[in-house]
């Protein structure tokens, strides 16, 4: 049985995906906080759809594949800013409009150059697979980004919590603003090898989601979701092992429960706790 | 902190555009001097929130310039010049942070690179939360208060951040008839040590009670200046045009006619109440104990 639990680890590769997940999911997972936080769950979704063309293109030129999907992550993220300042559009309009484009524009690119990277690799992620170059570029993005985070919290908090008086305390709002953006762009790359650019988003808002019904304090939600999100990164790398199915799949799929199990239980904001709490009100009174 | 030297907080000639193309304000101008308690008072859509952004510098005037202690408002927002109390509904109140945790966003412009409170500043905050009288609830998450906590919570902070300016956007709305009077005792200690406060709201009955100066606008400003004189029924009447709810007691069946009016205004909350000469009436005799024998004498002569 244990010889069984072990063969797992007995394999470089495997060592490598486990350890390389855990770290990405740790850091989507602190980053998801400010995210759902900040409202920003469907730029996540966009900018990793974004990244797209940007990894095509690098992989067909030879560059690092952080370099590409960066640049054109920004560039979707510029993009939006600047059609939903000429147009009356909502939001949401922009951002699908803006992100689709992209991303069929990275499909277009890869179909035409089939030979420089698999199709499957980018939308479905191949931690398995994971090159040594790429893992130092993933380690460095994790590292800068925990750096960043680690350092500005406080002032990323007040920015997602009240912008306004971030103003009014003299700080660089615009350059708040951006490093979010930035961060949410590196960290949608660095997990683009992990689970794929359709699951990204789940790797940047389930943890944060789910921390976020567990408690009312922003220090314990940042301590639970990365606790979360490093602990299935490990346990989804480790265990698609045995599936021989997708890894992203059982990271995300492990992330969801966590958040289905919360919704019901958790202490004060589950749905079993607001059933108690009415029927404690309705009850009659002694 | 006791600079000798009165805040001031000028506008001069602020023409504020939105990338669309509409005017929000044209060429609006005033000027005052701390300790004061100033009404901001307009319809909806009549420039106030606007004239609140160029004064924190949100939004960037077409031309003319804000001024805060004779410094551009960049400046004077590095230097903590200028505190901002919002309205209740431009805070997410399910966001995981407690009272403790707010207020201290109000020090974050003394700390350093990576904001970590200092002794003083933990000192300072809880001070502000006791002058609130919030203190016993530093713990709570902010979405478990009260209306009239909330705002007070907001109001710690203002004071935690020791600005000399603030600015307080409707503070009366949602807020009970205690906490009201209570808000008002605070801005009028405020106003004895200093502080120069620039109040938006529509409760314009309360207006007289508290505030000094009047600030009336409607796409710029119109009248400007000591209460007693800008706070009269006819510059009023071109702040709000037809929108305010009249009430003429000439025309009802409430009093005796004797050809002179008591008016009513209202904005939806606290009454306006113009006596027959068209003087303002106050809510509470008490400073104005002489104010019916005044006006008696004043009838006698006529």
């Amino acid at each position: 049985m244990t010889e069984l639990l072990l063969t797992p680890l007995q394999y470089e590769y495997m060592l490598k995906a486990i350890a390389v997940s855990g770290l990405i999911g740790g850091v989507c997972a602190f980053l998801s906080c400010f995210i759902t936080l900040k409202g920003w769950s469907l730029m996540g979704d966009a900018l990793s759809h974004s990244v797209v063309p940007g990894v095509a293109l690098a992989y067909a030129c030879g560059w690092p594949f952080a370099a590409g999907a960066f640049g054109t992550g920004l560039l979707a993220a510029v993009g939006m800013g600047f059609v939903k300042t000429k147009t009356r559009l909502r939001e949401d309009a922009v951002i699908g409009v803006v992100f689709t484009a992209f991303f069929a524009l990275g499909l277009l690119l890869i179909s035409l150059n089939p030979s420089s990277v698999d199709l499957r690799t980018i939308v479905f992620g191949n931690i398995l697979g994971i090159s040594d170059p790429d893992i130092v570029q993933v380690a460095v993005i994790s590292g800068v980004t925990l750096a960043v985070l680690g350092l500005k919290w406080r002032d990323l908090l007040l920015f997602c919590f009240d912008p306004n008086q971030a103003r009014a305390l003299g700080l660089n709002v615009t350059l708040l603003h951006f490093t979010l953006l930035t961060l949410l762009s590196a960290t949608a790359v660095a997990a683009l090898q992990t689970v794929g650019a359709c699951l990204v988003v789940a790797m940047l808002v389930t943890p944060g989601a789910t921390a976020y019904l567990l408690t009312d304090r922003f220090g314990r939600m940042i301590g639970l979701a990365t606790a979360m999100g490093v602990g299935t990164s490990l346990v989804g790398a480790y265990a698609s092992y045995y599936f021989d199915g997708s890894t992203g799949g059982c990271i995300v799929t492990l992330q969801s429960l966590l958040f289905v199990l919360a919704l019901v239980f958790a202490p004060k904001h589950g749905i079993r706790a607001a059933r108690h709490r009415r029927r404690a009100a309705s009850a009659p009174q002694p | 902190m006791n600079d000798p030297a009165p805040i001031t907080l000028e506008v001069d000639d602020v023409t504020v555009s939105y990338p669309n193309g509409n005017v929000a304000l044209q060429a609006a101008s005033f000027r005052l001097a701390g300790g004061a308690i100033c009404a901001l008072v307009g319809v909806n859509g009549s420039g106030k929130s606007t004239l609140f952004k160029a004064i924190m510098g949100f939004v960037r005037p077409a031309r003319g310039a804000v001024r805060i202690g004779g410094r551009p408002v960049a400046e004077a927002l590095k230097r903590n010049l200028v505190a901002y109390v919002p309205q209740a509904e431009e805070v997410d109140w399910s966001f995981p942070v407690s009272v403790w945790d707010v207020v201290m966003m109000g020090r974050y412009g003394y700390m350093n690179f990576l904001r970590i409170p200092r002794a003083a500043d933990r000192r300072i905050v809880e001070e502000s939360l006791a002058r609130v009288g919030m203190l016993e609830f530093r713990e709570r998450q902010i979405g478990e208060l009260s209306g009239g906590q909330k705002k007070r919570v907001f109001l710690a902070r203002a004071l935690a951040q020791r600005s000399r300016v603030i600015l307080l956007d409707e503070p009366f709305t949602g807020v009970d008839v205690k906490t009201e009077a209570a808000i008002i005792e605070l801005l009028r200690a405020l106003r004895a040590e200093g502080h120069l406060m620039l109040v938006s709201t529509h409760n314009l009955g309360s207006v007289p009670e508290f505030c000094d100066q009047v600030v009336l606008v409607n796409r710029t400003v119109l009248a400007a200046g000591a209460t007693d004189t800008v706070f009269t029924e006819s510059n009023l009447a071109r702040a709000f045009g037809g929108v305010l709810r009249h009430f003429r007691f000439d025309e009802s069946t409430v009093q005796k006619h004797d050809g002179r009016a008591v008016t009513l205004l209202t904005d939806d909350e606290r009454p306006l109440v113009f006596g027959k000469d068209g003087h303002l009436e106050y809510r509470e005799r008490a400073g104005r104990e002489r104010v019916i024998e005044q006006r008696a004498e004043r009838e006698d002569d006529h």
